[in-house]
């Protein structure tokens, strides 16, 4: 007799942490390569700016590292899921990822999990990088950060594993993929004063907390409940909405008989 | 060109039939490996399904059902397009079907995949089925973890399969550094990584070496036995199926159109097809001799036929032969392999049955004969347009 799911989920999250972990480390030099191609074009908006706006650009520069932190994560959580479930589905292994006693959804979400980790690894990174690159100062309390960060993320998770659903069922989707890369970009920078309507999207409740975290130092328990409650919110939302995406997308691919074709 | 046999000549089973578990009644036996010898571990029951809708409505499946006992190796053998993908892709859940029902050890895949999913592992993409990148180990590791296993509580498993795969010495090796053969092991060996009923394996020796092909196939016939896995295979190398298969199921346009035991299936056929070499005839003259002729072949003014046929026909032939002055040299009866069986069940003479075998000398099939006079088998081939 074979066994069941007797590991229960923080076995198979550990399996594919341990596996995006292995590849991390055996592959240095591909790490690298991301962390130089961000830090250049973190390095390219800095001088750019600087150049053309100069002073304005350094009283806004605090904002800038937090939002481009964010982004790393953001495009991390959102482009990695879509972009594995392509990758199996090209490569032959999707077919026994769907066919673990888990099931599909929470095998993609632990995927996406165990991504997000490397990319906080990446972001961590790139963020002491462009510290020192422009010589600024933040408040780095982790307490803080990482939870909001976390719940902030979230959202763009939904979006990555909604894609990830269209992925399974129209194979390629990167053009808009690539359209949804700049919303996100929009969204950590959107304005929130005067629009409530905003907190809605995801993104922009999160981005709005990190920067008072980072730039003024606030804590997460100084936060007011009604922020704290729109960002897990919309965090929460986000995600159970992408993964009815996803669920009906995976359906659908069932019926047509196009799973796993590639 | 084989022809095609009618249906009442076919060996045709549909139906359902378990053989007797071993040593028993037929009721399930506990076996010393914790199995549970001659229980049905995978049956398909009117699996039918349909793409599209309308005018471009496509049926790929009908009324498709068998099933595979725990230890047995069924093999699944159809042409290009005849339904074996989707039939596997049901069978798992891949596919949803339009009717008819799969169950997984007992566990009915549509309602609940999950609990299916603890007994079954599929290898779909051969070689590709695993990660390049990681090890062999960590490719077992991971796809059992993924499953819920702990792989370090099964590292005896794995170290026996990696054994029996000739994988110890590259155990640490990233996947993507072995040959080809190596590669199509490891994928094997992680699909079986897990401790699995039923494994689906799809084209286990495609682009392997006979050498390497052979000893596949002793292993997979092996770790059937040992570990009372029931194996679905799907294959275009027959010689893989009529080697390890205890039964094959041949999907033709959707449907079932034989459902029996490798030595069965060759029996129907071995007494059917004959080889005449006759003197005194035009090659031209062959084709009205009353009985569907193939592959004419002229040898030093002697003309060299296949029939296939039932022996009154072949004795009505000879009588037509000797009324037209010609003079019978030969009767050889054919000792058909499984290709044969499958050409002659199919009519696939026209189709690309065999675009994914290793290579083959030309474009030749071979066709083992049985010299009726006793001279010994006499290898011969036919032509590959089968005329």
């Amino acid at each position: 007799m074979s066994s069941t799911a007797s590991g229960g989920y923080p076995r198979l999250l550990r399996a594919v942490v341990r596996r995006e972990v292995v590849l991390f480390l055996r592959y240095p030099f591909e790490a690298l390569g991301t962390i130089v191609v961000l830090g250049v074009l973190f390095a390219g908006i800095f001088l750019g700016g600087t150049a053309l706006a100069g002073q304005a650009m350094a009283d806004s520069i605090e904002g800038i590292v937090v939002g481009f932190f964010l982004w790393i994560l953001a495009i991390g959580a959102y482009g990695d899921v879509a972009g594995d479930v392509a990758a199996d589905a090209s490569w032959g292994t999707l077919e026994r990822h769907y066919l673990t006693p888990f099931g599909f959804g929470p095998v993609l979400l632990a995927k996406a999990a165990a991504k997000l980790l490397t990319h906080f690894v990446y972001a961590g990174v790139l963020l002491a990088i462009a510290l020192v690159l422009t010589g600024t100062t933040l408040e780095l309390d982790l307490v803080t950060i990482l939870p909001v960060a976390v719940f902030t993320v979230a959202s763009a998770f939904g979006i990555g594993v909604a894609f990830g659903g269209l992925t399974v069922l129209y194979k390629n989707v990167t053009s808009w993929m690539e359209l949804v890369n700049f919303v996100l970009a929009g969204l950590i920078a959107a304005p929130l004063v005067g629009n409530d309507l905003l907190l809605a999207l995801p993104l922009a409740q999160g981005s709005a907390l990190l920067q008072r975290a980072m730039r003024d130092g606030v804590r997460l328990w100084e936060f007011e409940p009604a922020s704290l409650a729109i960002l897990v919110g919309t965090g929460v939302g986000y995600l159970l909405v992408g993964y009815l995406v996803f669920t009906l997308c995976q359906r659908r691919a069932r019926r047509l008989g196009v799973l796993g074709d590639y | 060109m084989a022809s095609r046999p009618e249906a009442r000549d076919r060996p045709r089973s549909t139906e359902t039939e378990h053989r007797p578990a071993a040593g028993g009644d037929g009721a399930a036996d506990e076996t010393a490996l914790g199995g549970r010898d001659g229980a049905v571990a995978l049956s398909l029951e009117g699996v039918s399904k349909t793409f599209g809708s309308g005018e471009d409505a496509v049926t790929a499946v009908e009324d498709v059902s068998f099933s595979v006992e725990r230890g047995e190796v069924v093999g699944l053998l159809g042409p290009n397009g005849a339904g074996k993908t989707t039939t596997i892709k049901s069978a798992l859940g891949l596919v949803v079907p339009d009717e008819g029902a799969v169950e997984i050890c007992g566990v009915d895949v549509s309602t609940d995949p999950r609990t299916a999913y603890e007994h079954v592992e599929a290898m779909m993409e051969g070689a590709r089925n695993q990660y390049w990148r990681l090890t062999v180990r960590e490719n077992l590791e991971y796809f059992t973890a993924i499953s819920g296993e702990d792989p370090a509580t099964v590292r005896d498993r794995h170290d026996r399969l990696l054994a029996a795969f000739g994988l110890q010495e590259v155990a640490d090796a990233q996947v993507r550094t072995l040959s080809r053969g190596m590669k199509q092991k490891s994928s094997i060996a992680s699909t079986l990584a897990r401790d699995v009923d039923v494994a689906f394996l799809d084209e286990p020796t495609l682009g392997l070496d006979v050498e390497s092909a052979d000893e596949l196939r002793r292993q997979i016939r092996d770790i059937a036995a040992e570990r009372d896995v029931a194996i679905l295979l799907s294959s275009h190398d027959m010689d893989t199926v009529e080697e390890i298969c205890d039964r094959v199921v041949i999907v033709d346009d959707g449907e079932i159109v034989v459902d029996d035991t490798v030595e069965a299936l060759l029996g129907v056929f071995e007494t059917q097809r004959y080889r005449l070499t006759v003197r005194g005839v035009e090659p031209s003259a062959v084709a009205d001799l009353g009985v569907a002729v193939e592959s004419v072949t002229e040898l030093d003014g002697r003309v060299r036929f296949d029939v296939t046929a039932d022996s009154d026909a072949v004795y009505r032939l000879m009588r037509e032969l000797d009324g037209r002055d010609a003079r019978l040299e030969t009767v050889e009866t054919a000792a058909p392999d499984l290709e044969t069986a499958f050409r002659s069940v199919t009519g696939d003479d026209d189709r690309a049955v065999i675009d994914d075998d290793p290579p083959r000398t030309g474009d030749e099939r071979a066709v083992t004969w049985d010299d009726s006079p006793g001279t010994g088998d006499e290898r011969v081939t036919t032509g590959g347009d089968g005329a």
